[in-house]
């Protein structure tokens, strides 16, 4: 194809924008055409490393080679590929009746957050940043090996991010990662702005409760599991990374297991369960046992639960539901509100609301200790999103209990967990004990 | 071709139904109940009625910090039967009566060689009661007994629990008879079932149990007295622990059993002649002496509480053979260990029974004088 063509279309291409510079430098002998965003480009680095040595080399050829040399060059491969690089921020230059693209890049955003979803006493403090380089960059400087391999895709017809899909490729499982190709090629959205985004996009089911991809902002977490032959996803412009295939007890660890000592570990882990357990179960065990059962209490506790809902008008599924739908409305509240706000939004909803709703006998005292000790074991939980699935389905069983009493709490659990064993993560049960097995094929694989 | 979407809907599509047929427990908030904490059962003076049922209620409070003082309510009612006399009380209270919570049946003393087992009928078919009530038998009736609210009681937990439940007093004198097995030994033929007698104590506001009954049925109830209940505690091991005055040769010291272990077997001889062999061993150490004592002369002083301890306990199976009564269980003991057809009769048994000869093996071991020198 004729290069003024090529020119002249990219031209067209850029027509409605008036951020295109187009500058002809011609100085003794030599001639080039540059091409850019103005927006996108460093430059300063346009300035050092392309304009002065211009003015300074003898000879077209020589600073021909010159740029060839440049680690920031790019071959032209195809027409359609000029516009999207521009738009990443790569300088057109033509010379000598070639076309080539630099990589001037301005990045305002790479420098590396703090983490704030997943804070930690020990370990790194240090989080990912909103730049997909530097992200990478982080993942390779935290993981040397080889193997690791690292794709890039575009995605969202509009705004055209680009997504980078990272494993190790002695580790990972070969069907899961084609299954993850296979699926991301068939998203077909307009905009893809977050990489929790893709958390639906490239999960098959419609209705979905449990995630099926683990979102983590660490490092450490990140490179944990490409340790572990996971997949991990990054959009560019996103502080998080999303790592699958994913068992439900990925939700249950936290990085800091490792960094502490083994029965101080188990005990984070025994007392993590429970909590588990207890914001799962506690308000639904309270409906089933205060309004089906109540023999299964103490005495002395079955007698203060009867004296302490003297006075209550509602029944005791109302009353739960009452006081957790203000709980979940605290909580909501207090994600949206400015840091600022939110300290004394928690004070006044949860203290002040707690005890005027008991001085008003609106629930009872017991529904309060209940609703405040669901609330904080909530918090246990470590991964946000289970903590969300979580919260649904603690409604469900409540919705359930008070309908068919304990059995039907038993029954739903079990239920539940019947759920939990039918999901897969990318063919990956999801219920797996994995490590066992892991360990298994390790050896098999050293022998 | 179903696939799998349309399986599920078709599922739900039946399920949602079947569901609405489907009826749990009732639901009922934890207020709406009474929750009742004894019930006693007496002989009424009525000949058409001859159950007299008292229930003790407890009266929910939302503090037990604010109002400390034990609260009850009792209504009393007869009827022709049990069932009768309870769907009467049912209309006396605005509240369902809830027996879930109900942890000590007393049955008086004049209703119990009567009527043991139309009682136990009544108990075991109602499922809120629950099998692991004590069961007791009340001294002048069950309803004083139940009616009485001791001094120092605390609210929620009557008095009257912390006898059987072995978290509050743990006396020797106290034997502890659950619903479940009074039902298997009524029934079961070579074991007879033993009762704690609670005796009410109205001037000095407090309840006495330190005697028991035991339970034969178409046969007069026998009373145990106090150290009777006790040999029986410390031979089926019931006590945890036991005093034992030794009055021998001089030496009257006390000695506190903390560690007993008794073992019974029936040997069977010619002519359905029966010898009880029992075998007991006592450890402890002594915890109170009229004389000085000498820690080498331990081994004398175990040997007098051996004596001591055979004396006692012969005397208690000598009584028991005597009357014919089986608390232990030697009669069970046989039949499990004999085929049915070489089995004796139970006439046979009960003749041979009162003719046993009793061998007794103590082995009591003093591990210390008590004092430190």
């Amino acid at each position: 194809m004729l290069l003024s063509e090529t020119i002249n279309w990219v031209n067209e291409q850029f027509k409605n924008t008036n951020e295109l510079v187009h500058k002809n430098l011609e100085y003794e002998n030599k001639h080039i055409l540059l091409f850019y965003l103005k927006s996108l480009i460093n430059s300063e680095m346009l300035q050092q490393l392309i304009i002065k040595p211009f003015f300074e080399m003898s000879s077209e050829e020589q600073f021909k080679i010159y740029l060839q040399a440049l680690p920031q060059f790019q071959e032209v491969t195809s027409k359609e590929q000029i516009p999207l690089e521009m738009m990443n921020g790569n300088i057109l230059v033509k010379i000598h009746n070639e076309l080539y693209l630099l990589d001037f890049r301005l990045a305002n955003n790479d420098k590396v957050n703090q983490t704030s979803v997943e804070t930690t006493i020990h370990g790194s403090q240090l989080a990912l940043s909103d730049n997909l380089m530097t992200n990478i960059n982080v993942i390779r400087s935290n993981y040397h090996q080889a193997s690791l391999t690292v794709e890039y895709l575009v995605k969202g017809e509009v705004n055209q991010h680009k997504v980078a899909i990272i494993y190790d490729k002695d580790k990972v499982k070969s069907d899961v990662l084609d299954t993850i190709r296979k699926r991301l090629q068939n998203v077909d959205k307009q905009l893809i702005t977050s990489t929790t985004q893709l958390n639906n996009f490239i999960n098959d089911k419609r209705f979905s409760l449990f995630p099926q991809m683990i979102m983590t902002e660490r490092p450490d977490r990140i490179v944990y599991n490409l340790g572990g032959g996971k997949v991990i996803l990054l959009v560019d412009g996103n502080p998080q990374s999303m790592a699958t295939p994913v068992v439900f007890f990925d939700f249950m660890t936290t990085i800091e297991d490792n960094y502490h000592t083994l029965f101080i570990s188990l005990f984070l882990k025994i007392l993590r369960y429970a909590g588990l357990l207890l914001s799962l179960l506690l308000p639904a065990l309270y409906v089933g046992v205060t309004s089906f059962t109540p023999e299964v209490f103490r005495t002395e506790l079955a007698l203060t639960v009867a004296g302490s809902r003297v006075g209550v008008p509602f029944s005791s599924f109302i009353e739960v539901l009452f006081m957790l739908f203000f709980m979940e409305l605290l909580l909501e509240a207090s994600i949206r509100l400015p840091k600022a706000v939110s300290a004394t939004a928690t004070t006044v909803g949860g203290l002040i609301l707690g005890t005027a709703v008991t001085e008003a006998s609106l629930a009872s005292n017991i529904m309060v200790i209940i609703v405040s000790a669901v609330a904080i074991s909530t918090f246990v939980i470590p991964v946000n999103e289970m903590a969300f699935s979580i919260r649904v389905v603690r409604l469900l069983l409540i919705l359930i209990t008070s309908i068919f009493g304990l059995a039907g709490l038993i029954l739903s659990f079990f239920a539940l967990i019947m759920h939990l064993v039918n999901l897969d993560s990318f063919g990956e049960p999801y219920l797996k004990l994995y490590t066992l097995a892991k360990d298994k094929k390790s050896s098999e694989g050293k022998s | 071709m179903p696939n799998k979407q349309s399986k599920t809907k078709l599922f739900i599509l039946i399920l949602l139904p079947i569901i609405t047929i489907l009826t749990g427990c009732e639901f009922k908030d934890i207020d709406k109940n009474v929750f009742v904490s004894m019930i006693g059962i007496d002989k009424s003076d009525d000949e058409d009625k001859p159950y007299k049922i008292t229930l003790k209620l407890y009266v929910p409070t939302s503090s037990f910090k604010q109002s400390p003082k034990p609260e009850y309510a009792y209504i009393t009612q007869n009827g022709e039967t049990l069932t009768e006399a309870i769907r009467l009380m049912e209309s006396y209270s605005d509240k369902e009566l809830e027996f879930g919570h109900s942890k000590l049946i007393v049955i008086g003393e004049d209703l119990l060689a009567e009527k043991a087992n139309e009682i136990m009928d009544f108990l075991l078919r109602r499922p809120d009661i629950q099998m692991i009530s004590w069961v007791a038998v009340g001294r002048p009736s069950a309803e004083e007994v139940v009616k009485m609210v001791p001094q120092g009681e605390n609210a929620a937990y009557p008095a009257l629990f912390n006898y059987f439940d072995d978290i509050g007093t743990e006396s020797q004198f106290i034997v502890t008879t659950y619903l479940f097995d009074l039902r298997r030994r009524l029934k079961e033929d070579g074991i007879d079932p033993v009762l704690p007698i609670i005796e009410v104590k109205k001037k000095e506001s407090h309840f006495k149990v330190n005697k028991s009954m035991v339970l034969v049925d178409k046969k007069e109830p026998y009373e145990l007295s106090s150290l009777y209940t006790q040999t029986f505690n410390i031979l089926s091991m019931n006590a945890p622990i036991a005093d034992l005055i030794i009055k021998e040769e001089g030496e009257y010291f006390n000695a506190r059993v903390d560690s007993m272990e008794s073992k019974y077997r029936v040997n069977v001889k010619d002519n359905n002649k029966i010898e009880l062999e029992v075998d007991v061993s006592l450890i402890g150490y002594i915890s109170e002496s009229k004389n000085p004592l000498k820690t080498q002369d331990l081994a004398y002083y175990s040997k007098l509480m051996e004596k001591e301890a055979k004396e006692k306990f012969t005397e208690f199976f000598e009584e028991m053979i005597h009357i014919g009564y089986d608390p232990i269980g030697f009669g069970l003991d046989y039949k499990s260990r004999t085929l049915h057809n070489r089995r004796m009769s139970s006439e046979e048994w009960e003749e041979a029974y009162k003719n046993a000869g009793i061998n007794m093996t103590i082995n009591a071991e003093l591990k210390s004088t008590g004092s430190i020198k």
